[in-house]
């Protein structure tokens, strides 16, 4: 028993004096803060149980395209976890600090959790705002970010696009001119999602806030039922946040190990479900099906089948001199 | 413009209740007017109120970016240290310093075949570009046009991982001397002393150096191409060889809590060098405080093999007071076609100053408490100076014929100043040097005796600007 006991001292002291803190940056976009504060607690037990190591993750938010840049720019991010690909993709193209292939490292094209663009109106919908197209009637005011930093904005936008190419027989000039009557009605245009958010809940601007899924249902949740409604539209995208190592970055830190299992730990049922409680659609069936009163039935459709994938889209709609530059005047 | 819509809504909203008050009276067919532009009103209220809300938020919107631009702009700084330019996140850097130094040398009992050099000279303009790139490489880029013909004095990039570990290359100060390594701008006199004359002033090359436990010790290991005494090379080695030099400095006392002890600072420096037999390897002469060379070898005297220096330093400053000495010894193998020889030339120097006004004086100089201002009656810092230096050559070069006609072997020398800081970036300077010479002799080579004859007494003045 003595033995025992002496073992089980020099054990735990081993224990502690091998036991390191690892330090991770998250960079991600404007509307996980809360899903990741969440999340990174409970990646920190689960990494501390499987390797003694302590793991503490800050966090970065905003506007996912500025957040994009701030890693082209220098922000050493172990892992990025941004709105869309593109993001990730402007990263490779121009720091080369992870390979082109990075959606292929993880399942569902390094997409955990998918969510939607849905409408945050006013209690009582007092505009009667159920679709896309109710957006246009005369007196509504639109609340959505810009599409140049904002990675919800551009899938807001494309949700957009999309409904009027769907209702106007694709006819590209009717949908091209359906989105720019719409952003004819905004008013303001916040850098990112939450700053949105701010603008719409909180200063009482505008009539509907074209929004991530999981930020409407956070805004009832943090302002009350009684403020707001979600309002589901006829057609929206499916939108895939990605998440990826950001290699050579985790490899100087020596955190490579620490960044790829905390990316893999999204897909495991303890992350899918801690995004499903944050309204982020999750991909795990059967989690899926047990928050479904979480999520409307709705039809989604996809970047890849509507608009060609992410890099033509962005080229098409996003880049210097496309779409957006061409339909919006402030 | 929030005011006025302000405004509006007040009055609006004045009609609104006077005519919702006269409603119970009115006509029916007047009820139903006044209930349309009711809601026209109240629509006019909400249209303004939205207008309103997104003027304010659009400024809040402009203030957030206009901080945020603020952040990512770069910043330009003009004070009494210069010029600087950096990124918002401090990872590129350039400053642009300056040293200008314009001074009178007098000679007074001047021979008649007087030799003695002009009054006035130019006797520094540095521009000094200095900065950082990539946060972590910093660099020195400092010309000398002052003096003779223009030469680069300093050109270097310095690595620093941290304070404790840097990596230097380039054209630097060496590192024995302690006032060799003092700026130019702090240092009590004119000119450096007579210790000078026997450490290397710059050199090429590498060295790694750091401070360590927050400036309470300092290290520095360099390997170098290898210098005579008191030069500074031109900007290649001129030899094959290389030196290595290193230098220790404690200020043991620099984070006690005992005032009157953080001022205080001991430390060696030290070179060796194997010198390859060339004439270029060998000093080309010891120099006065006035400049004037009193001592050279004769010609067909070379340098020859081993040459090593070590010099004891240190400093002590507290409050007004600083105290500044050190020893050189410059041991060298010399050799002429007749003899070899191992030459063992010492030499030491205290000195000390006063702050008349009060300021604290440092290693890093004097900041006047009430800079130079004549319409608010102040006068900036003023400081009184002494020194007291001598040098031995050893015997053994005049016992061996190995001096210039007329060198001197023994100089001591005595000198008394008044320093005026007008501010941090002006300073002037008057100062009395008298030169002693003995063990006079050689022969061969340019003749010192029109130096070495007679005490050498100069007055000094100088108008400085650095910054």
């Amino acid at each position: 028993m003595k033995t025992l006991k002496i073992i089980l001292v020099a054990l735990i002291f081993a224990g502690a004096v091998h036991a390191k803190e690892i330090k991770l940056l998250n960079v991600s976009y404007d509307p996980t803060r809360e899903l990741y504060q969440e999340y990174n607690t409970a990646f920190a037990k689960y990494w501390k149980a499987k390797t003694g190591d302590d793991v503490v993750v800050d966090q970065s938010h905003g506007g996912s395209g500025k957040q994009a840049l701030s890693v082209i720019n220098g922000l050493e991010a172990d892992v990025v976890t941004l709105a869309l690909a593109s993001d990730v993709n402007a990263i490779v193209d121009k720091t080369h600090e992870l390979p082109a292939d990075w959606q292929k490292k993880l399942p569902d094209n390094s997409a955990p959790y998918t969510s939607t663009i849905v409408f945050l109106v006013r209690k009582g919908n007092p505009k009667g705002i159920h679709d896309w197209n109710d957006l246009l009637k005369p007196g509504v005011s639109i609340v959505t970010p810009n599409p140049k930093t904002s990675g919800g904005a551009r899938w807001a936008y494309l949700a957009a696009y999309a409904y009027a190419l769907e209702t106007s027989g694709h006819d590209d000039a009717k949908a091209r001119d359906f989105v720019k009557q719409i952003y004819k009605k905004v008013p303001v245009l916040d850098s990112g999602a939450r700053g949105s958010t701010v603008t719409f809940a909180q200063r009482g601007v505008g009539d509907v806030l074209l929004a991530w899924e999981n930020e409407a249902h956070l805004a009832i949740k943090e302002f009350g039922a009684d403020k707001f409604d979600i309002v589901t539209p006829s057609l929206s995208i499916l939108a895939e946040p990605t998440v990826a190592v950001v290699d050579k970055v985790a490899k100087k830190h020596g955190t490579t190990e620490a960044a790829r299992a905390y990316l893999n730990y999204l897909y495991s049922d303890e992350g899918q479900e801690i995004a499903a409680k944050n309204f982020y659609r999750p991909r795990n069936q059967t989690i899926a099906e047990k928050y479904a009163a979480n999520f409307s039935r709705l039809k989604l459709v996809t970047i890849d089948a509507e608009f060609g994938g992410w890099t033509k889209a962005q080229k098409t709609h996003f880049g210097d001199g496309g779409v957006f530059d061409q339909i919006y005047q402030p | 413009m929030v005011r006025k819509i302000k405004n509006r809504n007040m009055k609006l909203n004045r009609w609104l209740f006077l005519t919702l008050l006269g409603v119970p009276f009115a006509h029916p067919a007047l009820a139903a007017d006044g209930d349309a532009d009711i809601t026209t009103l109240k629509q006019q209220i909400d249209d303004l109120d939205q207008k309103v809300r997104v003027l304010e938020r659009q400024r809040e919107l402009d203030q957030d970016a206009a901080t945020n631009a603020l952040k990512t702009q770069p910043r330009f700084k003009l004070d009494s240290s210069g010029f600087t330019l950096s990124s918002a996140d401090t990872n590129f850097v350039i400053s642009l310093h300056g040293l200008i130094q314009f001074d009178s040398r007098s000679f007074f009992d001047v021979p008649t075949a007087g030799v003695r050099p002009g009054n006035f000279l130019l006797r520094k303009a540095r521009p000094i570009l200095t900065g950082t790139v990539f946060h972590d490489f910093d660099f020195n880029f400092t010309p000398e046009f002052g003096g003779g013909s223009p030469s680069i004095y300093d050109a270097y990039i310095n690595y620093h991982y941290n304070p404790a570990l840097q990596l230097e290359v380039g054209k630097f100060k060496s590192l024995v001397g302690l006032e060799a390594l003092q700026s130019d701008t702090w240092l009590f006199f004119n000119e450096r002393s007579l210790v000078n004359n026997l450490v290397p002033n710059r050199d090429l090359g590498l060295q790694l150096h750091g401070n360590l436990f927050d400036g309470v010790a300092s290290y520095a290991a360099a390997v170098l191409g290898g210098t005579p005494d008191q030069v500074s090379p031109s900007n290649t080695d001129p030899d094959n060889n290389v030196a290595f030099a290193g230098r220790l400095f404690f200020q043991p006392f620099k984070k006690s809590d005992t005032e009157a002890l953080q001022g205080f600072g001991i430390g060696v420096g030290g070179s060796y060098q194997n010198d390859e037999k060339s004439a270029a390897n060998l000093s080309s002469g010891y120099k006065t405080d006035g400049q004037q060379t009193f001592f050279s070898y004769t010609t067909g005297v070379v340098a020859d093999g081993r040459h090593w220096r070590i010099s004891p330093q240190g400093y002590y400053y507290y409050g007004p007071f600083g105290l500044l000495g050190e020893y050189a010894i410059s041991d060298q193998k010399v050799s002429s076609a007749a003899v070899n020889d191992d030459l063992k030339n010492t030499s030491w120097e205290i000195s000390a100053g006063w702050v008349l006004t009060g300021e604290s004086d440092s290693y890093n100089g004097i900041t006047p408490k009430n800079p130079f201002d004549l319409r608010k009656g102040q006068w900036g810092a003023w400081q009184v100076v002494g020194r007291y230096a001598e040098l031995d050559e050893d015997e053994d070069a005049l016992a061996d014929g190995l001096v210039a006609a007329g060198s001197a072997s023994k100089a001591r020398a005595w000198s008394a100043g008044l320093n005026w800081y007008l501010n941090r970036n002006i300073r002037a300077n008057v100062s009395y040097s008298h030169t002693e010479f003995s063990d006079i002799g050689g022969a061969g080579g340019s003749s010192h005796a029109s130096v070495t004859d007679r005490a050498e007494n100069t007055l000094f003045t100088r108008i400085q600007l650095a910054f």
